[in-house]
Order: structure tokens, then sequence, then C-alpha cells
């Protein structure tokens, strides 16, 4: 059962149409929202009129963030328990001042969606502008124009970090470098919008809440903060989810203003983001500049990294904003290998563009592209091949687990075998072969490598102050000898109803088709942390594992009680309808409610000064050989490999889904998506016309190979939703250098478009030839 | 004005009354409940709304459902039951061509779409087919392979 | 996204659709939609009336006198696939079949593309290459526009508010007739960065005695490189060898100066499109596979 490619339970109502998304939940008399969002990048709002608005045939309220204080509303805030971060809490919507174009201001509630654009179109917003700051390193100068002028500066949260002797070892180091890596803004843009659905019974007193969304018990708890109710009286419900990837784990702005809008009109209210919406006004992820600076010996290395990281935030209105990111990012600047003196700096900065937030990978891949492209260049610098120099460095095989800068607890299996199964499932050498073959016909091939280690399953109490590293599951043996399953974590896709469902049955010995997963729901369980940080199998596939055995436990001593070898339904019957003929001591039932924690991270400093965020590590090697063509700068992905240790796989299908889907995200984010401004803050990218996700066309197969090392965790996960969209960046940074290297292109960001390659070729004089190609 | 619109809605003859601006997309999913067709972009740029009109693929987002006097339409209620799969949705299955699924019924229209024309598709031909339709959980490595499973293919770069 | 608020007419006459364009200054044709519907629900289209014409019947493919007409409500699909089109006009069905995705073309239709005259568009080049003629029908009757004199600027024709494109005509392809569609997008399925379209047409002996071509996605209206492609010597060449292929090259990428990137990519696609073409036209297989670059 674990093991087997189980197919999924959840197919069946998602293929046939019956999946119940946010959208599909019309109730009678249901409203809908829609925000008039600023026009401009800054502006000191003058007046608003909503009397044309409010006049509109089905129009039923039209109100400002001055409405939503007089019903009690209260402020949002990051949540951030990080010392020096600059003050800051704000209305669920604007009020004096607007930061970025598309930030809400005004909102309309409506008989349709249609309606309420109507009203939207007939607003009076009178403003002033104020000057726009865009990018990152102009908002950072003295004198730039300022989001919050009582900071004094953009700059909303400075760290630095140093191991003792860092500059000396720079200084001793035989060669120094010093090289800029930059990532760039992205959209995580799963299909399904955020939105949110809100209906008051006045009769409870219960707000029940449907919100497409990752952490609903969380939520549960910011919308009875902000709407001043207990969490008693607050449902969330998360339905089917079309994607989430890390965008649906912030708390924003507008699930709260459903919830609120519910209870002053009284109307149940739905607000579905639409793409617009999505693109330009709800939260962007990625934007960093790395200025890395490594020394390093004859063989190869590394003996010190210092990383400066400017972090942009856009309009940090946002449950723990860029920041979050961010700090995993100095984390994990150092990623599999021992370097020995390590540094960084940290600086978030506010600009007046949309909110930077999280995605799948969440600052990981930052990290990792100046992790790798380090090793790549060390490599080049030296004539040593890039496997080589990564061999030197990975961290040593033994001891585990490996106490990194700052404390956190690597446990992952050895990594020098890992890095032969790669070079050797991928044939690297024979690559190696066929690329020098293709150079000398005049075609440009390359090689990019990236062994990830990377944390899984981290406490959150390190970006939200509260919560931690601990997931909720009840599992329960029904009277007819069914199983239910029901956990904290919420699935948007990643096949939670199948493989809890395997963990269930392995456990008590019965089918996975005789399981029934329920998620998403907080009348399910007191509390839950959600799903994010590829935690759902290393934690809720834990406690749905220790609920079981306990259950199991508890069935084999009622059998051995009953005599013979009963079955599951016998045992369960006797359990709940037989009450009185129980051994002694034992309760009636069959359920066992686990809130388990692997207990290895330290959220708070220890007195070493230690912290650990992640319960357990993963570690996941890749290679991918492209094709620049130098005419159009167009990258083709010619093999791919993951070698993927994931600890003890519950079901190799949908582990392969999962690198094959995060493979094609980090594709994208490198060959074909950018989010885009102009100079005074329009967003360039408002249509799914200009933000281009990769096609059928574009992505090519990722073969997975299987390791498993047991995590030592219940059960023995390991996280694995976040690797391939960690790992993919980096190595297809690696191979398209790697390809361009003889044309003396040299790639320093993410942007490896098409265009950006032909601009960069341009740059480096190659004038490709029109017959060459017209014939190729 | 509202608009008195005939057609035909997965096999039953049907009659709403409509405003123009109502595009088949609301439609079908406000007036029939077929919440199978999901609004993905309604510009028409992600294929997630994708339903068959007098049997051939489009945009219900792009079409007005004062448009539809007297055609047929089918969404994917028309195909396939949980307990009884159509075999592009069993092979969907088989082949983890899912996750999320919310681009999944638009997928599955449009390879049945394409499967009527091109019995025999290569995998280029399936993919360049599939381009108009977004998916952004799965890669499409499983979704191309569904599809080849039924066009007797075996995928080519697997 | 929802559109604003519009009225609606479906014309089954054409006297019908002219009479209720006339009625309304801001009424708006609508055909396939793939181009009109979203700008409405982006609500950057506001017409007050829609006048559907998908009833009137001009889905119609004929040959006749040498030349190939085509109805106004021939879908892209059709022209991807009519027989009659792929053999009389191949140029159009490679172009057609680089439009958006099937959904799409199951929709998008010929009037449509070339009354909207987006200049990123395949139609309108592959029209203006071809020399072939627009037919717009108005209450004082029916005018043949040649496409070279039909798009004005972006997004805009020479067609009155109250004229309809009725048709199309091109020339029949001849024997040695070679057609070559190729263009640069982000992704296949995009509207293209730069696209080029070239036809040349051999004489029994394999000069070319006939040529025409055009780029999109380059200035606000299809770019006409007949002349061009004339001045750089294609007229009358028997072979296109590599420094042909480069001075042309060279000569068309000149039309989109002052954008490096274009220019490189009009450059690169005519050399294609050109070697294609000629390919095509000795090889007896006038039609193109229609694969990006």
């Amino acid at each position: 059962m674990i093991g087997a490619r189980t197919l999924r339970r959840e197919d069946p109502r998602l293929l046939t149409g019956r999946g119940s998304y946010l959208a599909d939940h019309d109730v009678p008399g249901l409203c809908h929202i829609a925000l008039w969002r600023s026009p401009v990048a800054h502006a000191r709002i003058r007046s608003i009129d909503t009397a044309a608005a409010a006049a509109l045939p089905g129009v039923v309220a039209v109100l400002t963030q001055a409405d939503l204080d007089a019903a009690g509303a209260r402020p949002m805030t990051h949540l951030l328990p990080i010392p020096g971060v600059q003050p800051l809490a704000w209305g669920v919507l604007a009020q004096e001042v607007v930061r970025f174009v598309g930030e809400p201001l005004v909102a309309v509630v409506a008989a349709s969606r249609a309606i309420a654009e109507d009203a939207v179109d007939v607003l009076v917003v009178d403003y002033d502008e104020l000057p726009p700051v865009v990018d990152v390193h102009a908002a950072l100068e003295f004198g730039a124009p300022l989001l919050y002028p009582e900071w004094g500066t953009n700059e909303f949260l400075h760290l630095d970090y140093a191991t003792d002797g860092l500059d000396d070892a720079l200084a001793r180091a035989p060669h120094v470098r010093t090289e800029r890596f930059e990532s760039h803004r992205i959209a995580a843009l799963p299909l399904e919008g955020h939105g949110a659905q809100a209906s008051f019974d006045p009769a409870t007193g219960t707000l029940t809440v449907l919100a497409s969304q990752q952490q609903p018990h969380q939520l549960r708890t910011v919308i009875a903060e902000v709407c001043s109710l207990s969490e008693g009286e607050v449902r969330v419900i998360a339905p089917d989810m079309g994607g989430g990837f890390g965008n649906k784990q912030h708390f924003t702005r507008e699930e709260c203003l459903v919830a609120l809008l519910a209870r002053i009109t009284g109307r149940p209210v739905r607000w579905s983001q639409d793409r617009g919406e999505g693109l330009t006004a709800s939260i962007h992820s990625r934007p960093q500049v790395h200025d890395a600076t490594f020394g390093y010996d004859d063989d190869g290395r590394v003996l010190a990294l210092s990383v400066r990281v400017v972090s942009d935030l856009g309009n940090p209105v946002l449950y723990f904003s860029g920041v979050g990111p961010s700090l995993v990012t100095v984390g994990a600047l150092c990623g599999g290998y021992a370097i020995e003196h390590h540094g960084w700096s940290l600086s978030c900065v506010a600009t007046t563009t949309c909110p930077v937030g999280g995605y799948r990978g969440f600052g990981q891949p930052q990290s990792h592209l100046t992790t790798e492209r380090v090793m790549d260049l060390v490599a080049a610098d030296l004539g040593i091949d890039p496997a080589e120099v990564r061999r030197r460095n990975l961290l040593p095989d033994a001891p585990r687990p490996f106490i990194a800068h700052g404390g956190a607890r690597i446990d992952v299996g050895p990594l020098g075998p890992q890095l032969d199964q790669l070079l050797d499932s991928f044939q690297y050498d024979a690559w190696r072969e066929r690329q020098r073959a293709m150079r000398d016909a005049g075609r440009y091939v390359g090689i990019g490598l990236s062994t990830l280690v990377q944390g899984t399953a981290p406490t959150q109490y390190g970006v939200a102050g509260r919560g931690g590293s601990y997931e909720t599951a009840i599992v329960s043996v029904l009277p007819d000898g069914n199983v239910t399953v029901a956990v904290g974590s919420k699935s948007q896709g990643q096949s939670h109803e199948t493989v809890l469902a395997q963990i269930a049955a392995e456990m008590l010995g019965t089918t996975v088709d005789r399981v029934v997963v329920r998620d998403g729901d907080t009348a399910l369980l007191p509390n839950g942390m959600g799903t994010w940080g590829s935690r759902t199998a290393v934690m809720a596939g834990g406690a749905v594992r220790v609920a079981a055995g306990r259950v199991r436990d508890k069935m084999t001593a009622i059998a051995a009680h009953m005599g013979g070898a009963p079955t599951l339904e016998a045992v369960a019957a006797e359990a709940w309808w037989h009450a009185h003929r129980l051994p002694a001591g034992i309760e009636p039932g069959l359920s066992a409610t686990v809130c388990y924690t692997p207990g290895r991270t330290i959220p708070i400093p220890d007195a070493a000064g230690h912290t650990s965020f992640d319960e357990t590590f993963g570690s996941h090697m890749t290679a991918v050989a492209v094709e620049v063509c130098p005419a159009t700068g167009d990258v083709s992905v010619l093999d791919a490999l993951l070698v993927s240790d994931c600890g003890v796989v519950i079901n190799p299908m949908v582990v392969e889904g999962q690198h094959q889907g995060g493979f094609a995200q980090g594709l994208g984010a490198v060959l074909y998506e950018e989010v885009r401004y102009s100079d005074d803050g329009q967003p360039q990218c408002t249509t799914l016309a200009d933000y281009t996700i990769p096609t059928a066309i574009e992505v090519p197969r990722l073969r997975v190979v299987h390791r498993e090392t047991h995590s030592g965790t219940e059960g023995g996960f390991r996280g694995v939703g976040e690797a391939a969209i960690t790992a993919a960046p980096a190595a297809l940074a690696g191979a398209v250098a790697d390809a361009l290297a003889p044309l003396g292109v040299t790639i320093t960001s993410t942007r490896l478009h098409a265009h950006h390659l032909r601009a960069l070729l341009r740059a480096a004089g190659v004038e490709p030839d029109p017959a060459a190609f017209a014939i190729a | 004005m509202k608009h008195r619109v005939k057609f035909e809605v997965n096999g039953e003859a049907a009659e709403i009354e409509a405003e123009p601006r109502e595009t088949l997309l609301d439609v079908v999913r406000e007036r029939f409940g077929l919440t199978g067709a999901h609004a993905g972009c309604e510009h028409g740029a992600c294929g997630a709304c994708t339903v068959l009109v007098d049997g051939a693929a489009v945009r219900s987002c792009l079409l007005f459902a004062v448009q539809c006097e007297g055609r047929s339409v089918q969404t994917i209620e028309a195909f396939g039951t949980p307990a009884a799969l159509h075999p592009m949705q069993e092979a969907f299955r088989t082949h983890h061509a899912l996750q999320c699924g919310f681009c999944t019924p638009a997928m599955v229209l449009t390879a049945i779409d394409m499967l009527a024309h091109s019995p025999n598709a290569t995998e280029t031909e399936i993919r360049a087919a599939l381009a108009g339709n977004l998916c952004r959980c799965t890669g499409y490595a499983g979704i191309v392979d569904a599809v080849c499973s039924l066009a007797g293919r075996e995928p080519v770069d697997s | 996204m929802k559109p604003a608020p519009f009225e609606y007419v479906r014309a089954t006459q054409l006297g019908d659709a002219l009479a209720a364009l006339a009625s309304d200054d801001d009424a708006k044709v609508i055909a396939g939609g793939q181009s009109l519907v979203p700008l409405m629900a982006l609500r950057l289209a506001r017409p007050a009336l829609l006048v559907d014409v998908n009833d009137l019947p001009l889905d119609t493919v004929e040959v006749a006198n040498n030349e190939v007409r085509l109805g106004s409500l021939v879908r892209h699909v059709r022209l991807e696939r009519d027989a009659v089109v792929v053999r009389a006009a191949p140029l159009l069905a490679e172009a057609a079949a680089l439009i958006g995705y099937p959904a799409i073309r199951n929709r998008g239709t010929l009037g449509g593309s070339v009354a909207h005259a987006d200049p990123a568009a395949e139609l309108p080049a592959a029209l203006v290459a071809l020399d072939g003629v627009v037919l717009a029908e108005g209450r004082e009757g029916t005018r043949r526009i040649s496409a070279r004199d039909f798009f004005e600027g972006f997004l805009t024709t020479v067609l009155a508010p109250d004229e309809l494109v009725v048709g199309v005509q091109v020339p029949v392809a001849a024997e040695r007739h070679g057609a070559s569609f190729r263009e640069w997008a982000p992704r296949a399925g995009d509207f293209a960065v730069a696209g080029v379209a070239v036809v040349i047409e051999l004489d029994a002996g394999g000069v070319c005695v006939s040529l025409g071509a055009a780029a999109c996605g380059v200035g606000s209206t299809p770019v006409d490189l007949h002349e061009v492609l004339t001045d750089a010597g294609v007229l009358g060449a028997s072979d296109v060898g590599d420094s042909l292929l480069r001075s042309t090259a060279q000569a068309a990428a000149r039309t989109a100066r002052g954008d490096d990137d274009r220019e490189q990519l009009v450059g690169l696609l005519t050399a294609a499109a050109l070697h294609d073409a000629f390919a095509r036209a000795r090889g007896g297989d006038a039609s193109g596979t229609g694969v990006a670059a």
C-alpha cells in the first residue's frame, strides 16, 4: 500500500466536472463583490463619491474603509515576530494613500459581478498622485520617495549574519570573486484565482466563510481577529482548490473583506478574483538581487560565501509579506554544501508595486540559484568539471544530522552516492561527449546541474510568531468498518485524499477504497496548520499514521478479547455497538485524535544561539541538457533527470507528478514568465496574453529516479513538493550559461527568456546568419 | 434587453432568457448548474471554460449565450460519471493527468474533440492541440501520455 | 471581468446586418468574437450594439476565374483543413494554422481577423503577401479593396463604420507556387513578435516570375515586403543561395529599424520563409507545416 501507484480517490469527481471549487457554491440571494482598485502606483486620496454607484439598480452597498471601521473592523498585520521590523498595520481597504496599482479602495456589493463592475465604473475618486518607487535599488537611495514616511526609509527590515572569521577567510582565499545573481518577479498563477464567500447566520451567530485557502484554520483566527468575533463563531471551509502553490497561504484583504461584508449586509457575498486582479493586485513572488562574494581554493573548494540580498517586497501589506521567503533564502544560501565561512545581509525593501509573497519554493529558488551558480563559476574559473566541484563541496556523508551555520539540523542521506547515481542515470559523461561533438557542429548545447538539499516541514513560528510545527488528524473506524480521516492540512491538488488514505489503510489493515479523507473545514478539527512548506506527507502523514496506530492498537486489544480472528468489521461493531462487552479500561468507539509533531525544530534560538526550522530535509539532484538557438534565443530542453530522495515514498506516481509539475513551473519561471512594470509603476502583464505560462508544447518530460532514505520522523517521509521548482531555475541557468559560454555570454539572472537571450547575444556581438537559420 | 434563446444543453432542449452580455460560460454554470466548465481567465487565454458547441471545442467565455440559438452545447457533465468514466477520463486517471483538476474537464473535452478529427495523432500533434489549455499543476506529461494512449501511440520522448 | 451592457441583434440577411450597423454609431460586428470578446471582457471595447453575422451565408469557399473567393465567415479551422484552400491558397492554410489554438480556430473567422486588423495577426499579412482583395459590402454596394490598401493603422482599416467584410479573394496558386509563413512568438499560439509570409511562382525553367511578401508584428499594419524582395533580386532569381538569403534578409530587416529585436527576427524569418517558398515551389509541395522557427 505504501509505495504503491494507487490511482487517485479524488479523480472521478474532478474528471467528470463534479469538483466543487469556490465559485461552484451558489446560494439563494448570493451577492458579488467588485473593487475599485488604484489605477496609479502611488497617490493620496482626496475624495470618494459613491452616489452614482450606489444608485445603480442591483447595487446592495458601496463601502469604504470608514464604513468597515464603523462596523468594528480591526486592522490587519503581517504577524512577523522579527525584532527590528518597521511598524505596519493596514485596513482591509486602503484609506488615505494607495501604494500600488490595484490596491483596493472601495468595495461594491451587488446582485451580480457584472453589476458590481458597472458600479465600480461610475465611482468617482479624486486623488493627488505621489511619486512612484518601482526599482528596488532606487527605493534605497537617499531622497527616494517614501511609501511610509514615518519609517524614514523604504527599508522594512535589515538583518546581518556572519560566522566569526568570514572576512579573514575571504581575505586569505586563493581566489575571490563577486558576482550578481538576480531572480526576477513572477506570479504563481493558480489556475483558479483566490476567492472567498461568506454568509452570516444571525440565529446562531455563526459566520461561515468558504475560501480558496491553504490554511483554513489560521484564516479562521485572522478573520475572528479582524471581525472582532470569537474563533467559535467563525467556520472556514476550503473546498476543492484549483491550485494554491503557496500563494493561497496568505490571508488576504479580500478574504477578510468578504467576511466583514457578509456581517454588514446580512447577505451571502462572494468575491471571486478575476485574472486581471490576479495578475496585478494579488501576490507576486521572487524578486531578489544577490551580490555574492565567494572565496575558493585551487581545488575548487569554496571556503567562504558572503551574500548581500536585496529583496523587493512591493507594498508589504500582506501577511508575512516577502519577508517570510527572504528569511528562508538567507537560511539556505549554503544549500547542500559544507562552506566553512558564511555570512549574509538581508535588506527587505518596500516599493510601490503589488505585494510580494510566497510561491512554491518560498525563497529557495533564489538562494539555490546563487549557490549553484557559484559552483559553476568556480568550476569554469579553475577548469574543473562542475560535477566534480560540487562533489568536493557537498556535505560530508556523515555524521547526521549535519549541523549547518545557524544550527539547521540537516538529516539527508549520503550525498556522494546520490551524485554518483545522478551522473550515472543521466549518462553525464556521454552528454559531455555529445556536447563537444555538437559544439564542433556549431550547435550550442549546455549541461546544468542542481544538487538541492531542501528543508521540508518547517515550523511556522519563525514567520508568524505563533503556530508551529504540528498537524492534527482524527482517524476513525466507523461502526461498519469504513474509515474516515480528517486532517488540518488542505489539498490544493497534491493527492491528499489518496496518499493519506494509503497511510491509514496500511496501518489499519484495510483497503484504500474504504478510507475517506476529509480536509479544509475548521469544523472537522480544533486546529490545523494547513498545507505549505512541503509538509503534508511528513506532518499530516505522520499524524494520520500515529492516530491510525492508536486505533489499530485498540482494535488489537478488542480482537484479543473477542477471541478467534475477528474481521475489522466485527471489531468495529464490537467497539461501537457492544460497548458493555469491551475489556476493562477500554473506552467504547474507535477513533483517535492526534496532534503530531516530530519535535525536531528549534524555532527560537537555544543556548548555543541555534535555530532549526525544518523537521526534515529532502535531497534532490537534477541534471538538464539544453540547446540554445543563437539566432532566436530559444532554449530547447534535450534531457532532464532528477534523482529524488523524499524518504519513504508513499505513492511514486504522485511524487513523479509533483516533480514534473514543479519542473514545469520552474522552467516557466525562467523561460516564459516575467511580471514587468513600467517606470511609473504600471503593471505590464494584465492578461494571460502578457503573462505567458508554458503550455503542453513547451514543457519537456522530466525523468525521475527514486532513492529512499528514511527520515526518522513518523513513517520516514520527507517533503517533496517544492523540489523541482527550486532545482529547475538553477539547473537551467547553469545549462544556458554553459551553452552560451563559447559565445562570450554570461548569465547573471533568471531571465532566460528567448528575447532576453537575443539581447544578451546581440550585446556580445553575435550576429546570427539568416542563411544558416533558413537552411537549418 | 433580454433575449429568449432556445438551444440544446447536454442533449436536452432548453430555453432561457438572457442578457446579451451573459456568456455561455456563466449561463451553463449559473442557470444549468453545470459547474464543470470553469472560469479561469474570462478572456479566452486559459481554456478552462472549454465546452463543445455543435461538437467542436470552443471557449465558452468568448461566446455569448444569445449567440447559441439553435446550437447544441455539451459540457463535461455529458461525458462519463464518477462511477462510469468516459475512456478519455479513464486514461487521464490511469496516467495521473490531473492534480487540482481545475483545467481537467476542459482538457478532457479538448482531447475528445482532437481525437475525433485525428484519431491517430502523434505526440507532437497532441501537444499542439492541447496547447490552448493551460495546466499549472501537472507539467502536462501525464495528460500527453493519456491522450497518446488513446491515439495508440507510445509517447516518443518518454 | 464582465463586459459592459450592450444590445444584441442577430442578422439573417445581409441587408439587415447593414441596417443594424448603420443604426448605431457604437455598433460592432461580431463574427467569431475571439478578438472582440476579450476586449469587451476587459471593458476596453464597449459597443452599444453587437450585430451578430454568424447566420449570414458567408461560410463559402469557391474557385472561379483563377481566383479563390472565400466568404468572411470561413473559420480558421476550415482554412487549415479545407482541401480546396490547402491546394489553391496554401499560404492562408498555413497562416490559419498559426493562429491561437484549436478552440480559437474553431470560432475565429477570416473576415473577423481581416476587419479587426491586428498588426500582429497572420491573415492580414498573408492577404497582403498574396496581393488579395477584400470584399466589403455597404448600403451603396460592394467595394473591392486591395489588401495593400485596406489596413490603415493599429486596429483600423478603410472600412466605413456601416460596411461589412463579406469575403476575400486571392489568386489561385499556380503549378510552381511556393508559399511559406514563418513567425516567432514566445510560445506557439501567441501573437507573433514578428512573422513573414512569402509566396513565389517559378516558371518552367525555375526562375522566379512572381512574388509577394509581407511581415506581421512590425509596425501598425502588415508591412508589404514585395518591393523589398523585388529590389533585393528575388524576382528573376533561379536559386536562393546564401548570399541572396543574406542580402534579402538584411533588406527586409531594415523595415523594422529602430527595434533591434524585431529587426533581427524579420531578417531571420524572411530568409527562412524565402528558402521554404523556393523549396516548396521546386518540390511541387506548396503547403507548409506552419511550424514556428
